[in-house]
């Protein structure tokens, strides 16, 4: 194999795929990238068994081949290198020579054969989205999703097309998110599945704004076409809970709050919040809110808000950083906050299909 | 809020234990409800219920996955306060899913499926997780709940061998008691518990019957079921991925070990060395173990002695082929369960044709039962003899042959086969063969004649000679007399 490439783009390449890879591999092949050299440029690979992206490069191809190299140190190398231009020929024996200006790099790679291949899509469900659409999808509900290991089944975005909508549905049992797009598909392609975090994280890094995306899915895997860029994961196996049981029924005030300004109060009260002490405190009155933080070494905090309230006073806490996450993935200038009392979850809603369920903590005097 | 019908619960402790859950859980939810505003104490415990009282404090229901993870997350302070204020019970609450756990493997009961891979142990740690809110505490044939016998099938147990379906006689008893002691836990030195007998006698169902018992006495007991095959494939699975120390885990913490067909493990060294591992494991954290067996543990060929004398440890039972009274009475039972009618004389007439073996039993049941209902003409005994050919002819060509008996002689007095035919007149020759002789005349139908010529063409009246001779000494020697009712058991047993 052997080609010439200009450095950017080698390192573009490289960048979009190198994430999947894990620090502590149980097989060797699976810290390198797969790399295939043909006409059309190359096409470079790298998968931890659960999850696989697969991106392109241009190049000069003199001569096609295959082979694998371990990308961190690829990576490394050619971040490293003088010159713009870099010639790579590849042996029979998989090492590598790497020329770029007077640099002289020979790193011994792995058989191309060893590489686990990514999964087919022959018999799948095809589903055309807009890519700025999923990307905004992703970015309002990912902050939500369990790290809890041991609720495998929540550490997933919940996806469902069904009546013409995808809905996204991610939650951690103390906070859930949800947002609905409607969408053009055929209904025989109902369906629902989860899509684990790691792909969930690939995908928000290789999504656009522009053009569509392809989701095929099969029966455990689920495969993203992004241009020319494949995202291939293994779908969570299991059911996950009904999460309509999570979202409470009327609420007894609805507040409209302006949403930057939440976000920066809140922002700002919390820096007086601590370990000991993490959550913010809600007081409405006449009129305005009141958001502040306190900690008994540190001090306190106290911003107020104005907001059309009428109701009688009451308070309410939440975790900041579960309350800055919605606002920070929304655009919309305005969002409604529904509450019950203070024992009960606020729910944050837009005008658009997003919904926002937040336990409180328990209020401190 | 009263709480599910458990079916015709008979018991009065039963009800009165219903009674006192139902009290109990009234006073944590009401206090709970103080602590827990009114949406959210309706969204997630208007269906909760208590289990389980007696057995465990603070096991509640709920009706799904998501009502589990909600509450466990967010409510389980307020939980614990309404049980110590509510109603003065201090404990640490656990919510389960009502019924049918969709774990696949639940660490509480493994199955001979070690939990080897990370997957199976994040699904098995959710399974801890999703516990088996088994609501039946007293397996009643009609009243098991579907959760309970998907658990057993999971398990490896057979629903249908239980205590109820088992049909109790002579031959059975003494077994029969030893199982139902061991299962009610009564019977703490029964341990191990060695179950031998032939065949198509029950072994495998008094087994199910016990472990069926104790998963309903403890839903969290950790009960191991499985054959002595399987324990050798899973062993030498681990010793080839090098999972020892997972594969040991798996059957040294157990509650019980029913082992089935322990005979499998004969000849085969590693396995039995690790078994005696295990077996050692066990009993000396008093784990109640039970084994069954197709022969007395001496008769297990090539198993070591030291697992012999281990065997022998605890209590032996045997069980026996059922006489005339138990197999009508078997017979009965089936057609009662099978809902079907036989004339009386049919039943008799089956019990007198096959009488060896339970299963053969029922084999003959299942065919003439079905043919009757199937069948306009009604059921003669003719039909029932025409229909049961073959099963009565395997009745019949497990009696002993003379070769079989030459041959078990031989091996008992480490002789050759040839020495039984052969002229020698050595003492330590010609009177095994006289043994062989008389055994011969007892359990064969051979003629002295026919008997004589399977001997190197002896003469009848040797084998009259022999048959006296050996008769004396029986009742004079008590250690001729000791091999010679081995020899005999030993042959009826292989047949």
């Amino acid at each position: 194999m052997k080609f010439r490439i200009a450095k950017e783009a080698f390192l573009d390449g490289l960048q979009q795929v190198q994430h999947v890879v894990s620090s502590r591999t149980t097989l060797p092949i699976l810290s390198n990238v797969l790399i295939e050299a043909s006409d059309e440029g190359l096409r470079l690979t790298t998968t931890d068994l659960d999850v696989g992206v697969s991106g392109t490069a241009q190049a000069e191809v003199s001569k096609a081949g295959a082979t694998t190299l371990p990308v961190k140190r690829l990576v490394n190398i050619i971040r490293e290198l003088p010159s713009a231009e870099i010639e790579v020929s590849v042996d029979g024996k998989n090492v590598a020579s790497i020329k770029s200006g007077p640099s002289f790099f020979k790193i011994i790679g792995l058989p191309d054969g060893e590489f686990p291949p990514l999964a087919g899509f022959s018999e799948a469900k095809e589903y055309k989205i807009p890519q700025a659409i999923f990307r905004n999808a992703l970015k309002k509900t990912s902050y939500a999703i369990s790290t809890d290991e041991t609720r495998y089944v929540l550490n997933g975005i919940f996806s469902s097309f069904k009546e013409g909508k995808l809905t996204l549905v991610a939650t951690d049992g103390r906070r859930l998110a949800m947002v609905d797009h409607e969408l053009e598909f055929p209904s025989s392609h109902e369906t629902d599945f989860i899509i684990p975090s790691k792909a969930v994280q690939e995908l928000q890094r290789l999504l656009g704004t522009e053009g569509d995306m392809i989701l095929k899915l099969s029966d455990n895997q689920v495969c993203f076409e992004i241009g020319s860029s494949i995202i291939v994961s293994k779908l969570i196996e299991g059911n996950y809970p009904n999460y309509r049981q999570v979202i409470p029924g009327d609420s007894k005030e609805r507040l409209t709050l302006s949403r930057e300004q939440l976000l920066e109060t809140t922002r700002r009260v919390s820096l007086l919040s601590s370990e000991k002490s993490n959550s913010v405190k809600l007081t409405f009155g006449p009129n305005q809110v009141d958001v502040m933080a306190n900690s008994p070494d540190i001090g306190e905090a106290n911003e107020s808000l104005d907001v059309k309230y009428e109701g009688k006073e009451f308070s309410i806490a939440f975790n900041p950083e579960f309350l800055m996450a919605p606002l920070k993935s929304l655009e919309e200038d305005e969002v409604h906050l529904d509450l019950i009392d203070e024992m009960s979850p606020g729910v944050l809603r837009t005008e658009d299909a997003f919904l926002y369920v937040l336990m409180p903590m328990r209020v401190t005097s | 809020m009263s709480k599910e019908k458990e079916g015709g619960q008979e018991n009065d402790n039963e009800n009165q234990g219903d009674q006192n859950n139902s009290k109990t859980w009234n006073l944590v939810r009401e206090k709970l409800s103080e602590y827990i505003s009114g949406d959210a104490f309706s969204r997630w415990f208007k269906n909760a219920e208590l289990v389980n009282p007696g057995q465990q404090d603070g096991l509640v229901a709920v009706q799904s996955d998501m009502h589990q993870i909600w509450i466990e997350t967010n409510y389980m302070d307020e939980l614990r306060a309404a049980f110590a204020e509510g109603a003065g019970i201090h404990c640490s609450p656990q919510i389960v899913v009502k019924g049918d756990a969709d774990a696949d493997l639940l660490p509480e009961t493994v199955v001979g499926k070690i939990p080897i891979q990370q997957e199976s142990q994040k699904i098995a740690v959710r399974g801890a997780r999703a516990n088996n809110s088994v609501k039946v505490v007293i397996p009643d044939l009609e009243e098991k709940t579907q959760a309970f016998q998907r658990k057993l099938k999971r398990l490896g147990i057979n629903p249908d061998f239980d205590f109820e379906s088992f049909v109790v006689g002579d031959n059975s008893q003494f077994a029969h008691a030893a199982c139902s002691a061991v299962a009610h836990q009564e019977g703490r030195s029964f341990n191990p518990l060695f179950i031998h007998g032939r065949a198509g006698l029950g072994k495998t169902h008094l087994m199910s019957a016990v472990a069926q018992q104790l998963l309903a006495n403890d839903p969290k007991a950790k009960v191991v079921f499985l054959t002595a095959e399987h324990f050798a494939n899973e062993f030498i699975e681990a010793v080839r991925k090098g999972n020892l120390d997972t594969f040991r885990k798996a059957y040294r913490h157990v509650d019980a070990m029913l082992i089935d067909d322990i005979q499998f493990i004969a000849g085969k060294e590693r396995t039995q060395d690790e078994f005696f591992h295990t077996f050692n494991a066990l009993l000396n954290s008093q784990t109640q173990v039970i084994l069954t067996c197709d022969c007395p543990a001496p008769e297990i060929q090539t198993l070591e002695p030291r697992l012999i004398s281990r065997f022998e440890s605890g209590l032996t039972v045997e069980l026996q082929p059922p006489g005339f009274e138990t197999r009508v009475a078997i017979l009965r039972r089936k057609m009662e369960q099978w809902k079907v009618e036989l004339e009386n004389n049919i039943v008799v007439h089956i019990a007198n044709q096959i009488k060896s073996n339970v299963r053969r039993l029922e084999g003959a049941l299942t065919r003439v039962a079905s043919y009757s209902f199937l069948s306009p003409e009604n059921m003669s005994i003719e039909k029932v003899d025409e229909l049961l050919g073959d099963l009565v002819r395997d009745e019949n060509t497990h009696l002993v042959t003379i070769e079989q008996i030459q041959k078990a002689v031989a091996d008992y007095y480490n002789l050759n086969l040839s020495d039984m035919s052969s002229r020698r007149r050595p003492a330590s020759i010609a009177f095994p063969r006289q043994i062989a002789m008389y055994l011969a005349r007892k359990l064969t139908k051979l003629s002295l004649v026919d008997i004589g010529d399977g001997f190197g063409k002896r003469d009848h009246g040797t084998v009259i000679h022999a048959c006296k001779k050996v008769k004396s000494d029986i009742e004079s020697d008590p250690e001729v007399r000791g091999a010679v009712e081995k020899l005999n058991a030993s042959l009826e047993r292989r047949n």
